[in-house]
């Protein structure tokens, strides 16, 4: 293609102190395409986004737009230079209007200024229009959906005149119509002529929506601006974490003979569980499959002590278990949780990676004051976080500075060394990259080899294929059934779906009667 | 149907409540205490709804940008005592000096900003620690002594009626309101306080200069705590050193009351306004039936924290989604 590229970034390199980010990175946009930005956790693709837009300096390199080598000094200077973002957070005004919203940029240019409302209005119309979004620009943005918000953020870097939009995770909170909405409007920017970037982890997409693609690793072009032309799903992975993906890696395991280490018979909740019996063996993955809402994260939440169990037994252990609060579940019957919300409920993200990953383990290491030394606890967790592969500077960095896949690493840390003997798993590879993910697998099944009991809950079948030796099919609060894994993909979909549309029909039949 | 939805539309709003409430405390008072309107105790309730007006307005500046600001009253006090000496001390013309207290006042105000600005220190800190400064310079001024020195020009303000019983004292905070309303809805200045509020992230990749905002909202709490201050001055007819000392608590409730989300990004001037009637109506009765003054103080916590109660139940039953950023 002589094409002549809209941006190119030549050699870039990005050194934080202690970490080479970058190593000398190329990229290069051509107009009317989209392009696929993609690479694991910890490849540098964040760094990338920041240099390009604004927010970070390369420490040495070039950035050309148009042929011509510019400088950013902050985000403001790469708009202006017509390159836009649609960031993974939203970046909107809430109880602001979307024309408003929209415009702000613009505002900036006088403070005093009366604010013309009606010419905002139909200026901003123009853009929704453009979007095929039929909304009042008058309407505050928080009355708008997830995906509404999304395009008001590209009609915003629109209006700015941006001929290159950079688009992290866009599909990441929207439902499939909605995505298929989104491709739509984003096929049409591209036939205008727009250079679009498109960073997911979500391969099929990418092989949907992009033309080009540049994929990075370890901070290195593994491969640079190449079409996607003949390039399929397992090449793109292969570029990614330089091998093929592993083959979901599902072995049979013989556990029927082992005690069972947790078992519920016909327990139901406060919060709405009713009549669930299922078990768990000494060194058995069982899997808790269903649609979201179907009330498994609450069952774990529950056993964990954090809802009431109202009627029937919990057993751990062959011995009744009333669990009133999540202290006792892990001190005094070795259950620990690893939370599907890394951010919210399972890392404080402002401590150190020691204190995380020590803190199940505080009451057990404190000496007879009750106080605690950190070498003790370094002691501790250390083996632990090395056989994660935990990328971190150090012990006392921040956990919030980390990457994805090394906070969930850290909060799997954490139950390895308090030594629970059942482990109940929420969505472990959410977020987490191809590699990360295989890892995890593997330390999950290792796990369970040395004997721990372990209960994942996860909405990723392929995932569930992989993982578990029995599957526990839940829907609406209640168990439908278990399936038990015999490792083909086909046959555990078949099994699970029709237990889940069985329970549909049988629902709508006594709704019938 | 019909009249539901303008019922739902109407409790959606920040000023229906407290208009209610006003109407409902002023019928009610009014059915124990006929004096309760009288011509005089209309004035005195006006007088003092001009200056807390002013001194909430100070305040609700500041939680429009998410922050607090502590010393608020420290600068009230500052410029009202700079205000008294410069014309007994210095004998400064009542204008002259009214113009260099209110910019003791912004100086103040934009000091605050700046600091909160350059360091990064949450707002409550480095307010605290000027509330304490800004209090220090004014005892040090006074020896804790008021000034007695004020003209009579100033003290003849302080007490004259513009029309019926409206007080000339009232005429600024008329003025100031309208202004502050104008700014927030309209002005660009006014919409960077709310969108920084309300979204400082977003605000910031718009190109919104978050210090510069910051900084003018902290200026313009100044102008109004300055102005509050100097108001006082002329109604008490000497400047007195404990001025703004229990301002605090006042700043905050008007505020809240009028729907203010202290988490920053939305405020309303006219709500705000009602909150400080409805503060001073229910001061006012507890005085008409002559109930124990130090009451007065257990009465407004209790208003803060039914209001802060009211306002959540508003968001999360009536608002929609008020996605929070």
């Amino acid at each position: 293609m002589d094409k002549q590229p809209v941006f190119q970034a030549r050699n870039i390199e990005k050194v934080f102190p202690g970490v080479r980010a970058l190593k000398g990175v190329n990229l290069s946009l051509e107009p009317g395409s989209i392009h696929a930005l993609l690479g694991e956790n910890g490849a540098g693709k964040s760094t990338l986004i920041k240099v390009i837009t604004g927010v970070h300096h390369q420490s040495s390199g070039q950035i050309l737009v148009d042929g011509q080598e510019v400088r950013f000094g902050n985000p403001r200077e790469a708009i202006a230079r017509g390159i836009g973002v649609v960031h993974q957070e939203r970046n909107l005004i809430p109880r602001f209007s979307i024309a408003e919203n929209i415009h702000m940029e613009k505002l900036g240019a006088h403070y005093l200024k009366p604010i013309d409302y009606a010419a905002l209005n139909r200026d901003a119309r123009r853009w929704l229009q453009a979007l095929n979004l039929e909304v009042d620009p008058a309407m505050p943005v928080s009355e708008l959906s997830v995906a509404q918000m999304q395009l008001v953020e590209i009609a915003k870097a629109l209006s700015l005149q941006s001929r290159v939009l950079l688009l992290d995770e866009p599909t990441t909170s929207l439902t499939p119509s909605e995505t298929d909405n989104l491709f739509r409007i984003l096929r049409r920017l591209r036939d205008d002529g727009a250079s679009l970037v498109f960073v997911s982890h979500k391969l099929e997409e990418v092989l949907d929506i992009c033309d080009r693609v540049t994929v990075l690793r370890d901070g290195e072009n593994a491969c640079e601006s190449r079409s996607m032309e003949g390039l399929g799903r397992q090449d793109l992975v292969r570029l990614m974490i330089g091998r093929a993906e592993g083959g979901g890696g599902w072995r049979k395991r013989a556990v029927e003979h082992n005690p069972l280490v947790l078992e519920l018979k016909g327990v139901s909740t406060a919060i709405g569980h009713r009549d669930v019996s299922l078990s768990v063996r000494k060194g058995e993955i069982v899997g808790l499959y269903g649609l979201v809402g179907a009330g498994r994260t609450e069952l774990a939440k529950s056993i964990m002590g954090k809802f009431a169990v109202t009627e029937g037994e919990v057993r751990i252990e062959d011995r009744p278990a009333r669990i009133r609060s999540v202290a006792e579940a892990i001190h005094e019957y070795g259950v620990g949780y690893v939370s599907e919300d890394r951010k919210g409920d399972g890392l404080i993200l402002q401590h150190s990676v020691l204190a995380n990953a020590g803190v199940p383990i505080w009451r057990k290491l404190s000496n007879a004051f009750g106080v605690l030394s950190d070498s003790r606890i370094r002691a501790a967790v250390t083996p632990f976080l090395q056989k994660l592969e935990v990328k971190t500077p150090s012990l006392s960095q921040t956990v919030g500075n980390l990457s994805g896949g090394n906070q969930q690493k850290i909060s799997v840390a954490k139950w390895l060394a308090a030594d629970v003997k059942l482990l109940i798993v929420d969505e472990p590879s959410v977020g987490i990259d191809i590699k990360t993910k295989a890892y995890l697998h593997d330390l999950l099944r290792e796990l369970a080899d040395s004997g721990t009991a372990i209960l994942v809950i996860t909405s990723d079948m392929p995932e569930m294929v992989a993982l578990a030796d029995r599957i526990v099919v839940m829907d609406r609060y209640r168990v439908k059934g278990v399936v038990e894994n015999n490792g083909v993909y086909a046959d555990m979909s078949e099994g699970i779906m029709g237990l889940i549309h069985d329970a549909e029909r049988v629902t709508a039949l006594s709704r019938q009667a | 149907m019909k009249t539901d939805n303008t019922l739902l539309r109407l409790a959606r709003t920040d000023w229906f409540g407290p208009l209610l409430v006003t109407v409902l405390a002023i019928a009610l008072i009014r059915g124990f205490s006929p004096n309760f309107l009288s011509s005089f105790n209309i004035q005195i309730l006006l007088l003092a709804i001009a200056v807390n007006a002013l001194i909430a307005f100070s305040q609700m500046i500041i939680i429009a940008i998410g922050q607090m600001n502590l010393s608020v009253g420290a600068i009230g006090g500052l410029a009202a005592i700079s205000f008294a000496g410069l014309m007994q001390v210095w004998g400064l013309s009542a204008p002259m000096a009214a113009i260099a207290a209110v910019l003791i006042g912004v100086v103040c105000g934009m000091l605050n900003g700046l600091l909160i600005a350059i360091t990064g220190i949450s707002a409550f800190v480095i307010t605290l620690a000027t509330l304490s400064i800004y209090k220090g310079i004014n005892l040090g001024i006074t020896r804790a002594e008021p000034f007695y020195g004020v003209p009579g020009q100033v003290k003849a303000f302080g007490s004259a009626l513009l029309v019926g019983p409206v007080p000339w004292l009232a005429a600024p905070t008329i003025i100031i309101a309208f202004a502050l309303w104008f700014m927030l809805r309209r002005q660009p200045i006014g919409r960077f306080i709310l969108a920084i509020g309300g979204n400082s992230h977003a605000a910031e990749l718009s190109g919104i200069s978050i210090r510069t905002t910051m900084i003018v909202a902290h200026g313009i709490s100044g102008l109004l705590a300055s102005v509050a201050g100097i108001l006082l001055v002329s109604r008490l007819q000497i400047g007195q050193p404990s001025i703004g000392d229990d301002w605090l608590i006042l700043s905050f409730a008007a505020p809240v009351i009028g729907g203010a989300v202290l988490a920053g990004g939305h405020v309303s001037v006219g709500a705000t306004l009602l909150g400080v009637v409805i503060v001073a109506i229910i001061t006012q009765a507890l005085v008409l039936f002559s109930i124990d003054p130090f009451l007065v103080q257990v009465v407004l916590g209790a208003m803060i924290l039914a209001a802060v109660g009211i306002n959540r139940l508003r968001e999360t039953h009536l608002g929609k989604k008020t996605g929070k950023a």
